[in-house]
C-alpha cells in the first residue's frame, strides 16, 4: 500500500479574490467559503476569521482542528462524510496544505472544549499556535439540539478543509512524503527476525457528543478493528468528541499521529509495524472488558511481540488503559502505555483513576491540572466568557483585564496522549 | 468518601458504581456494579417500567450488601 502526501508549505494566510496558494501564502475567498458553509440550513450565522502564529489572538472555545487535504485521484477526502464516496484511505496521492489549519469554534457542551493562544505563554502548549488558522465561527439556529450542533460543526470543518485544498490542488508540491508498506503476511516474510509491534489507539466512544468515527462510522457500538497505518495517516479517523481540551485527539492529530509515524520510521529496521487498532472506551464495564479482550485477540492473531497503547481523555478510560496493559502483559506481549496525568494542581495526587501492577511501561504527557497564567489578547475570536465553563477554567478565571489563570487542561492538545505535545514529567 | 465515612462514623457504606475496578483500586468495601457511566443507577433504555424495576433491584441489592458481614472488599453481582 503506497501513499504520497503532496505538501505545499503554507507560511501565511490572507483574504483574497480567488482561493489559491501562491509563494507560500494561502488566499481565501471569504464570501465563497462562507456561502459553502452556509449551505447548511441549521446554521443561523456563519463567519470566518484568520489567526496567524505570533498574533495577539485567542480562539475560544475550540472544538476540532482539521488539516486542509484532498485526494488528487478522486473527489473529497473523508470517506463517509459530506457525501464523500466510500473508498479506502491510505492509497494514491493526497494534496496537503501543510502548515494551514481549519479551526472550528462554538460552545456546544461548554465544559469540554478549550482555547488556543497564538502568542504568549499559552501558545507553546498547543500545536495550533504554529499553524496558519482559518477559524470557523458559527451559531446554530435557535433550539438546535446539541448533538445536531456537534454534527453540523464537525462536518462543516471537514468541508472547509476539503474546499481549501481542492481549490489549491493544482499547485506543485514543495515536498512529497511517501508511506509504503505491504500487508502483514508480506512484511512478516520480508522481516522474519524483527519483533512485531502493534499500536492500540484508544478513542473516546461514550455517546452524548463523545464519539470517534472510522470511515464515517461511529465506533462506539462497534468492536475494535485493524487499520493499515496508511489509512490512519490519510483520513480514516475523524474526531467527533467534546472531551477535556488537553487530551482530545483532533481530526488533525489523527493524520499526524506521532506514534504511527515513529513506528513507521523504524519499520523494517528494528521492528515490524503490524498496524493500528482503533479501539473503544465504553461507558459500561462489560464494554471495557470486551474491547480490551478484542484488542488482545487481534494482536495475538497477528503474532504481536509488543504493543503501544495510547489513551484519549482521563478518568474512567484509565480503567481501559489498565485492562489493556494487564491483558497484554499476562499474554506475554510487552506493553507500553502513553497517557497524561491528573495529579492535582500541586502534582501530589494519584494521577490515574485506576492502577494495575502490570502497567510497567508508562510514558507521561504531563499533568493536566498544572496552573498557568495567560495575558490578555488584543483579538478575541469566539466566546471568551466561556472559560468559566471549560474544564480547567472557573468563573473567576477570566479577569477584568482579559488575562486568565487556568489549568493546563483548558488548552487544546496541551497533554495530547498520542504524544503530540511538549510536556512530560520529571522523576523526583 | 466511602472509606472516610466508614472510618469516621463507623457505619457501613455501599458504593454503587459502574467501573468496578476503580472502586476496588480506591478501596471501597461493599460495591454494587452500576449500569453505565451516564446513568449508574438506572436503565433508561428499558423504558419507564424497566428503568424503575432496575432502580429498585439496585437499591435492594445495596441493602443486602449493607447487611452482609464482610472480611474483605466484596462486589455484589446479584
Amino acid at each position: 500500500m503506497k501513499l504520497e502526501l503532496h505538501k505545499v508549505k503554507v507560511r501565511d494566510i490572507q483574504w483574497g479574490d480567488v482561493t489559491s496558494v501562491k509563494d507560500g501564502v494561502l488566499y481565501v475567498n471569504k464570501e465563497e467559503a462562507i456561502s459553502l458553509i452556509a449551505e447548511e440550513s441549521r446554521f443561523a450565522k456563519v463567519d470566518l476569521e484568520l489567526a496567524r502564529p505570533g498574533e495577539s489572538a485567542r480562539i475560544i472555545p475550540v472544538k476540532d482542528v482539521v488539516e486542509p487535504r484532498v485526494k488528487m485521484d478522486r473527489k473529497g477526502y473523508y470517506p463517509g462524510f459530506n457525501n464523500t464516496a466510500m473508498a479506502r484511505c491510505g492509497e494514491g496521492r493526497t494534496f496537503v496544505l501543510d502548515g494551514a489549519a481549519v479551526v472550528t469554534c462554538g460552545p456546544i457542551v461548554a465544559f469540554q472544549e478549550g482555547f488556543v493562544d497564538m502568542s504568549g505563554p499559552g501558545a507553546v502548549y498547543t500545536p495550533f499556535s504554529a499553524t496558519q488558522n482559518i477559524v470557523l465561527v458559527v451559531e446554530p439556529i435557535e433550539d438546535l439540539e446539541q448533538h445536531q450542533y456537534e454534527q453540523i460543526l464537525r462536518e462543516a470543518g471537514l468541508k472547509l478543509g476539503v474546499y481549501l485544498a481542492d481549490k489549491c490542488k493544482d499547485t506543485p508540491a514543495d515536498e512529497v512524503t511517501t508511506y509504503e508498506k505491504g500487508t502483514v503476511p508480506e512484511e512478516v516474510e520480508k522481516y522474519p527476525d524483527l519483533p512485531k509491534v502493534i499500536y492500540v489507539c484508544m478513542n473516546i466512544t461514550q455517546g452524548l457528543l463523545h464519539d470517534t468515527y472510522v470511515y464515517g462510522s461511529d465506533i462506539r457500538p462497534a468492536l475494535p478493528t485493524l487499520l493499515h497505518p496508511n489509512e490512519v495517516l490519510d483520513g480514516a479517523m475523524v474526531s467527533g468528541n467534546c472531551v477535556s481540551a488537553c487530551d482530545k485527539n483532533t481530526t488533525w492529530h489523527h493524520v499526524h499521529n506521532p506514534i504511527v509515524a515513529a513506528l513507521y520510521a523504524r519499520h523494517g529496521k528494528d521492528l515490524n509495524f503490524l498496524g493500528v487498532i482503533p479501539t473503544q472506551e465504553s461507558t459500561v464495564l462489560m464494554g471495557k472488558i470486551r474491547a480490551s479482550q478484542m484488542n488482545l485477540s487481534i494482536a495475538q492473531e497477528l503474532g504481536a511481540d509488543g504493543v503501544i497503547v495510547s489513551e484519549e481523555g482521563y478518568g474512567n478510560p484509565d480503567t481501559d488503559l489498565c485492562m489493556n496493559a494487564r491483558n497484554f502483559e499476562k499474554a506475554g506481549i510487552k506493553s507500553v502505555v502513553v497517557s497524561d496525568e491528573a495529579a492535582g494542581t500541586d502534582g501530589a495526587s494519584q494521577s490515574l483513576a485506576d492502577a494495575t501492577p502490570e502497567m510497567t511501561g508508562f510514558v507521561s504527557c504531563g499533568n493536566v491540572n498544572e496552573m498557568l497564567e495567560v495575558p490578555p489578547m488584543e483579538k478575541l475570536i469566539g466566546w471568551p466568557e466561556s472559560i468559566a465553563h471549560l474544564s480547567g477554567g472557573a468563573a473567576e478565571s477570566l479577569r477584568p483585564d482579559g488575562s486568565m489563570y487556568v489549568e493546563m487542561q483548558s488548552i487544546i492538545a496541551s497533554t495530547a496522549e498520542i504524544g503530540f505535545n511538549k510536556v512530560g514529567c520529571e522523576w523526583i | 468518601m466511602t472509606r472516610e465515612i466508614e472510618n469516621a462514623a463507623g457505619i457501613p457504606v455501599v458504593q454503587i458504581a459502574t467501573i468496578v475496578p476503580i472502586m476496588l483500586t480506591v478501596g471501597a468495601n461493599r460495591i454494587v456494579p452500576g449500569v453505565a457511566i451516564p446513568h449508574p443507577t438506572g436503565a433508561p433504555q428499558l423504558g419507564e417500567d424497566g428503568d424503575k424495576a432496575k432502580r429498585r433491584e439496585l437499591v435492594l441489592r445495596a441493602f443486602k450488601a449493607m447487611e452482609t458481614s464482610i472480611d474483605d472488599q466484596m462486589v455484589f453481582e446479584d
